[in-house]
């Protein structure tokens, strides 16, 4: 190896490496906040009685967890437009795609916490004379809702990892900066480096934290 | 909606999607061979007592996955040649990126299935006098394989699933050859359809498999 | 001690009773009830009877459909055939379509222990013991609490009010299952296994727990592995297997000279056991 590297030049693009983070920040937030309310009543279609519910929701999560993201973020990039005639502003179709990729997953999640609750809390209902609302309401969303938060926060990771797709459609996520920066200065090795750390560090603490609150306090209530 | 399909551009240009699905194949063949030998070795690395074996397994698992996999194809691509002074044909770097990638999510995998065998197991094995060999060989590993089959099989499919992402360094995989055909016929949609189901195909049977491995596995648990 | 006294005047009341000397109503009726898992066949056209205020005790082999029987009762299992009656009126029947009919109002008079305790981890003692009275049956918060707290009180446990079950031992949770079912005053209470989770010491925590019961009338049906608990507290005793009450009697009769061969087999072999 004779090369020599200039890591400390990446401190002089730390700001826009850090705006990178903010974009990638701000899609990951709002695609997991969006994608876990729409994925909670996917899960909730999937348990339905029809099977005109019960399978679009089926064959929207298959196909959704069956395809690559790339695919389908190209799909709502370059062809829904098409469908619909319109167009459709990047940072729109982008985060559609983030949305419904994280929707699928959590609804999967939601799906098995719900099924994860015992026979047995079912028999205890009926026992103590509980209506299907009470049921529902008081005893089975709750700890559902509470099983779920460990998977939910790892899908959030997850979405995280995944958005850095966007940057192959132009928008200006870490990805997307870094590479610019890479290849405008030479400078691969620094800054491509240099962003896998960034997701690295903002990563492994949150994935640390899953297990600190599975382990630690979920064990009580659930 | 007044688009018009024409679905005929895909009959026409088979070939090179049908080229591009080769190398898909290969991609994920390879990773998958390399994903389910080393990622038991980092596995059984990462679980070892002595530090010098696991502190660097553990940080290549965390690093691995904690960070995108685009970002590992990517650097692997531009960074492995500089620093290493190392050129391989565009395929098997693709192989060695998306291996990489599953060696450590399938450590984790039979980490997961070795630690899923209840102590009593162990202290079983002890029981009957089985020494440590017999005991990893005979009694953990079968059962922890067991435990981990169904893991491993969705990671399968998931590195199937990334291997779409070398396109991006223009590798020419089945997403990266449909890439190129939608720009040259103007036909994103049938064309991007098209790549999607196929895709979709070829996950399917696998992921019915894991569901079928994992209902049986929860009713045996019930027992 | 004074409750064992008491249980034992009590038994001999209920002796009484037996002859036909004070008519007392019957409480469970099962007429011709047949459960099927597929092809096993666990209740076979069974017919069993019990009274109020009685204490029946039900054994049986491994597998003989014990829990099944209780189960039925509690309305969590569909049965094939036959049907029951709770206090004298109709409580579970099968339609000509089969399926089978549960009179909701019947059912909530009927409370449930079982061997997991099964208390809702999300909710804390209290949570757990005011939720059906509140949510299901129209009662005040306020009043649900005071009454929650004085059951608690009774079982020694008023300091767990606020804990949640998973930081009490299995003892303290079974208490706590069982104050749960007898908040909503059931007329009978049904026990499957419910000390075959726990330590031995906690054993005889709930077995206290429950001769208290017995000494203030509760109907109960019991299932039990302990037959020297079985003989303590029961008033009437029942042995099941292949589908059919075999024998059913007085359990000074049952566990000393039992007239049935299965009935001999199955007592020599569980407390030759012991
Ligand atoms: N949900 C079910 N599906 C199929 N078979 C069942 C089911 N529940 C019970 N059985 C069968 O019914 C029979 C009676 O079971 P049950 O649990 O009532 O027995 P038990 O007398 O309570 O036994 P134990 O003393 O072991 O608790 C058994 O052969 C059992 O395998
Ligand atoms: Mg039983």
């Amino acid at each position: 190896m004779n090369m020599s590297f200039e890591f400390l030049r990446v401190f002089s693009y730390w700001d826009v490496l850090l705006n990178g983070l903010g974009i990638t920040l701000l899609f990951t937030i709002g695609a997991a906040i969006v994608g876990t309310l729409l994925g909670f009543v996917i899960s909730l279609m999937r348990v339905a009685p029809s099977r005109f519910i019960k399978w679009p929701a089926r064959l929207y999560v298959e196909f959704f967890r069956g395809t690559p993201m790339l695919i389908q973020l190209f799909w709502i990039f370059f062809c829904l437009p098409l469908i619909l005639g319109q167009d459709i502003p990047p940072y729109v179709s982008v985060m559609l795609s983030m949305v419904l990729f994280m929707a699928a997953i959590t609804s999967e999640t939601f799906r098995g916490s719900l099924k994860s609750i015992s026979g047995e809390q079912h028999d205890a209902c009926v026992a103590l004379g509980l209506n299907f609302r009470v049921k529902a309401i008081n005893v089975i969303f709750p700890q559902a809702l509470l099983r779920s938060i460990p998977p939910l926060m790892s899908n959030v990771v997850s979405l995280f990892k995944e958005s850095a797709l966007i940057s192959s459609v132009g928008i200006a996520d870490l990805m997307f900066v870094s590479s610019n920066i890479s290849s405008s200065t030479g400078r691969p090795v620094e800054f491509l480096t240099a962003a896998a750390v960034i997701y690295f560090v903002v990563a492994f603490p949150a994935t640390r934290l899953v297990d600190l609150i599975e382990k630690r306090f979920l064990i009580r209530f659930a | 909606m007044n688009y018009t399909f024409d679905f005929s551009v895909l009959l026409g240009n088979f070939g090179p999607l049908f080229e591009g699905l080769q190398t898909t194949l290969l991609l994920a063949l390879g990773a998958n061979v390399l994903g389910l030998t080393f990622g038991f070795v980092v596995c059984l690395m990462a679980m070892a007592s002595l530090w010098f074996l696991r502190l660097p397994a553990k940080l290549f698992i965390e690093f691995f996955r904690c960070t995108p996999v685009l970002i590992q194809v990517v650097w692997f691509f531009y960074c492995v040649p500089i620093l290493f002074n190392v050129f391989f044909d565009p395929i098997t770097m693709g192989i060695l990126a998306l291996g990489l990638n599953l060696i450590a999510f399938n450590a984790e995998a039979y980490r997961a299935g070795i630690q899923a065998v209840p102590k009593e197991h162990h202290d079983a094995c002890v029981a009957l006098g089985l020494g440590p060999w017999n005991k990893t060989v005979h009694v953990i590993f079968p059962q922890a394989l067991r435990n981990a089959i169904p893991v491993l099989m969705t990671n399968g499919i998931t590195i199937l699933q990334q291997s779409a992402l070398v396109a991006i360094v223009a590798v020419a995989d089945l997403m990266y050859a449909g890439k190129m055909l939608a720009t040259d016929t103007y036909r994103p949609l049938e064309v991007f359809t098209a790549v999607a189901v196929i895709y979709f195909l070829m996950s399917l049977p696998i992921s019915q498999v894991v569901t079928f491995l994992e209902r049986r596995q929860d009713a045996s648990v019930e027992r | 001690m004074n409750t064992e006294e008491n249980i034992n005047e009590q038994k001999a009341e209920n002796a009484i009773k037996h002859q036909g000397f004070l008519g007392s109503k019957p409480l469970v009726e099962f007429k011709g009830v047949t459960k099927r898992f597929g092809d096993t066949c666990v209740m076979d056209e069974m017919d069993l009877q019990m009274r109020e205020d009685d204490r029946l005790v039900i054994i049986g082999p491994s597998g003989s459909g014990k829990s099944t029987l209780l189960r039925v009762l509690m309305g969590l299992e569909p049965i094939d055939k036959g049907e029951i009656h709770f206090d004298s009126k109709p409580y579970v029947s099968v339609d000509s379509k089969g399926r089978t009919q549960t009179d909701l109002a019947t059912r909530s008079k009927v409370g449930m222990v079982f061997q997991h305790y099964t208390l809702f981890p999300h909710l804390s003692v209290l949570g757990n013991m005011t939720l059906s009275p509140v949510k299901v049956h129209g009662m005040g918060r306020s009043e649900a609490e005071d009454r929650a707290r004085e059951y608690l009180g009774r079982l020694g446990m008023e300091d767990k009010l606020n804990s949640y079950p998973g930081k009490l031992s299995g003892g303290q949770k079974q208490r706590v299952a069982i104050a749960r079912a007898l908040m909503l005053e059931p007329k009978l209470m049904l026990f499957d296994e419910v000390t075959s989770a726990l330590d031995p010491e906690m054993v005889a925590e709930i077995e206290k727990v429950m001769l208290d019961l017995a000494k203030q009338k509760m109907a109960m049906m019991i299932v039990t592995h302990d037959m020297y608990f079985a003989k303590k507290i029961a008033t009437e005793s029942v042995f099941i297997a292949g589908g059919k009450v075999v024998e059913k009697c007085d359990p000074e009769i049952m566990f000393n000279e039992p007239k049935e061969e299965r009935t001999k087999d199955f007592l020599n072999k569980v407390l030759h056991l012991k």
